[in-house]
């Protein structure tokens, strides 16, 4: 385990770099090798996850320490999703690097994990958890080529020198993609909420909670998307407003993660 | 010693009339080459004609600087000598080598980092190769000459970025769609340099162009070009509306695309991104539209900062290729040094010959034989030695005829083997007195 994730942080790390060195030199075989390597420690990953799961006995999610190495695993996954179908790779660039910290954190800080209760420990649970993570992934994405599309944007109009020897997607790639990643983390995010929604009123035959802070923070995260997607098909709200848009939605992200895991009751303690 | 020898004019040394003079056509070349065989007695030679060089390789066995090349040019074109040498300049051995290099690398050309003279250094050599004119140097030299210029191109970023306007707009057009498939392209105006830019947007993917003219015809004469829809042009600029990338040259005195309207068509394409280009002096396009949101516009002065960067960036690349060239020259000339078969052949049979004619001594002091017992004792020795060496000698002259650089470490392992070493500086020292 020790060594597994010794590895599996070198393993990303050294995948930082190359992203790094790829946006700097536009190299393609560096930015091949950066490819494998992000695909060689998300494999270890999963296995990092999946040995924990073992050793836990249920699915590690019950310390905020456990979700953040999660979280990070999604954000990798669509990222090679992405650079799989898109041969893009400067995404990479932001989230690689974020995933390495994400470990490290995860699993370099003692942790007492507390466990969750037994009647919590199903498929539903699961689902519900693995498809919103999905959507933050998503949503991380689209910020990411939200950053992106400002930064080129202000390159282009300030008219830099710099701005065709850089190795960002283009500003139609970064508006398109980034809108892309929306929607499907829309959609996620969408069955994530529905399946904890029927598994808290049938399952559990429990009271729907209205008032769980997160569950009010996280519909105000869906409303945000919703709004940018629908304005965006009307109104022709893309480009600059739609990264604006990016960015507001992943601070509400950040706020219903992390705000209410740590500063926030709720039975959402993940 | 078989010399490379080379002479040329180009666009450093000389003027464009004189280039002319000097140039040979397809059919020329073919018939130059038996001519400098024979009357020159060069052993092979490659002749490069583009309209910016004209340079004659060829090898010699015959030590001296290139003047049988510049007689054969003075004789050819019919051309003043005097003149022929202010605008000329010539080259031996390794200066060729690295001279050729260059040319190849694109260091030489006009626009650092331009892309046909590789192709045309190719296309030289495939002449010259189809003729039977090249021969085992040559060919090799413009095979390695080939690849260096190969390696130049993917090794730096000296062919990157564009150098002239049109190709500018492309590559700006490229960092703001994300492709320029299914993009339409507006030509406003008319104009050599708006036709062009229109052109590579087109060979770069653009799939439409509309042609908007103050005269009706106009906009038909110039939309045919393209295979265009020609449009009236009318104040409200209504026509914009499915133009993603506006390329505007009129002679107007005044801004004909302003900011108000432009506004109202951005909301009828529900804001998707427009790529403005304005080549027009006095400019056409209002520069509050570079303000507005998802419009991206650049004047000439953009374009030209652009190309003038670009320009840079290239010499800066191509110092670093000058390396790889410098690198490349002395380990091909080393090489080709290394391949001269014959005097490692003749240094082979000086040495058997030296241990032969130093045994018989040897043996004659201790025998008593008669002069004519002798003379049939040198005679076996020889003709044993001469047998025990032909086959090596004819399988290592064969060796020397493939392309491929094989054989090389045959003559090393040769040298190696027998010491040969400091047998050829012998050799060729003893040649000359």
């Amino acid at each position: 385990m020790e060594f597994l994730f010794l590895l599996t942080l070198l393993i990303y790390l050294a995948a930082s770099i190359l992203h790094a060195l790829f946006l700097t030199t536009g190299i393609s075989r560096i930015s091949e090798g950066a490819f494998w390597a992000t695909t060689m420690g998300f494999a270890l990953h999963t296995i990092l996850i999946a040995l924990r799961w073992i050793g836990q006995g249920q699915f590690p999610m019950a310390h905020w320490l456990d979700s953040i190495s999660f979280l990070a695993w999604a954000i990798i996954l669509i990222y090679l999703g992405i650079a799989y179908m898109t041969r893009m790779r400067a995404l990479g660039v932001f989230v690689v690097p974020a995933a390495f910290a994400a470990i490290l954190i995860a699993y370099a800080l003692p942790q007492d994990a507390p466990g969750l209760p037994a009647d919590l420990q199903n498929y539903w649970l699961l689902s519900h958890t693995t498809l919103i993570f999905l959507s933050y992934a998503a949503f991380i994405a689209a910020f990411g080529f939200g950053v992106m599309y400002l930064i080129e944007e202000k390159k282009l109009r300030r008219k830099a020198q710099t701005l065709i020897h850089d190795h960002f997607p283009s500003l139609g790639s970064s508006d398109e993609i980034g809108h892309r990643c929306m929607v499907v983390g829309v959609i996620l995010l969408t069955l994530g909420i529905i399946i904890g929604a029927v598994w808290t009123k049938y399952a559990r035959e429990l009271e729907w909670r209205w008032l769980d802070s997160k569950i009010i923070f996280t519909f105000a995260t869906w409303l945000i998307y919703v709004i940018q997607i629908g304005i965006r098909q009307v109104l022709g709200w893309r480009g600059r407003k739609a990264a604006y848009s990016a960015i507001i939605g992943f601070a509400a992200i950040l706020c219903t993660y992390a705000g209410v895991n740590l500063f926030l009751p709720s039975i959402h303690a993940f | 010693m078989n010399q490379i020898h080379t002479v040329g004019t180009s666009h450093h040394t000389a003027p464009l009339d004189f280039r002319e003079k000097l140039a040979f056509s397809e059919t020329q070349i073919l018939q130059a080459f038996p001519l400098l065989k024979e009357q020159y007695h060069f052993q092979e030679a490659v002749i490069l004609s583009t309209c910016n060089r004209v340079e004659v390789y060829a090898t010699s066995d015959v030590a001296g600087e290139g003047v049988p090349l510049l007689d054969f040019l003075t004789a050819y074109h019919r051309i003043d000598p005097q003149t022929l040498k202010k605008f000329t300049y010539t080259h031996q051995d390794e200066d060729a080598v690295r001279h050729l290099f260059d040319v190849s690398a694109s260091l030489d050309s006009m626009v650092v980092g331009e892309p046909q003279i590789l192709g045309q250094v190719k296309e030289a050599y495939d002449t010259a190769l189809a003729s039977g004119a090249s021969g085992q140097t040559l060919n090799r030299l413009f095979s390695k000459a080939i690849s260096v210029g190969k390696r130049v191109r993917t090794e730096t970023n000296i062919a990157s970025g564009a150098v002239s306007i049109g190709f500018a707009a492309v590559e700006l057009a490229k960092k703001i769609f994300q492709s320029l498939k299914n993009k339409t392209v507006a030509i406003v105006g008319a104009g050599e340099m708006s036709e062009l830019t229109a052109q590579h947007l087109v060979e770069n993917g653009a799939s439409k162009v509309i042609v908007a003219n103050r005269t009706f015809e106009r906009a038909v004469e110039i939309a045919e070009k393209f295979d265009g829809i020609p449009l009236a042009y009318d104040e409200s600029l209504s026509f914009l509306v499915d133009a993603d990338i506006v390329i505007s040259s009129t002679d107007a005195p005044h801004y004909l695309i302003q900011r108000k309207p432009l506004a109202e068509v951005m909301k009828k394409r529900k804001h998707r991104h427009m790529f403005l280009i304005d080549i027009a002096v006095p400019r056409d396009i209002d520069p509050q539209v570079g303000k507005m949101e998802n419009a991206f516009l650049y004047n000439i002065d953009d374009l030209e900062a652009v190309v003038a960067s670009n320009l840079k960036g290239r010499q800066r690349e191509a110092e670093i290729a000058g390396r790889i060239v410098e690198e490349e020259a002395i380990g091909f000339y080393s090489q080709l040094q290394l391949l001269k078969v014959t005097p490692t052949i003749k240094a082979l049979n000086r040495q058997f010959q030296g241990v032969v004619e130093r045994e018989l001594q040897a043996c004659f002091k201790k025998a008593d034989l008669s002069s004519e017992q002798q003379a049939l004792v040198q005679s076996m020795t020889q003709a044993i030695v001469k047998k025990l060496l032909h086959q090596p000698t004819k399988n290592l002259r064969q060796k020397t005829n493939d392309v491929d650089s094989e054989h090389v470490q045959y003559i090393r392992a040769l040298r190696d083997l027998f010491a040969l070493e400091d047998v050829e500086n012998r050799t060729e020292t003893e040649d000359q007195t």
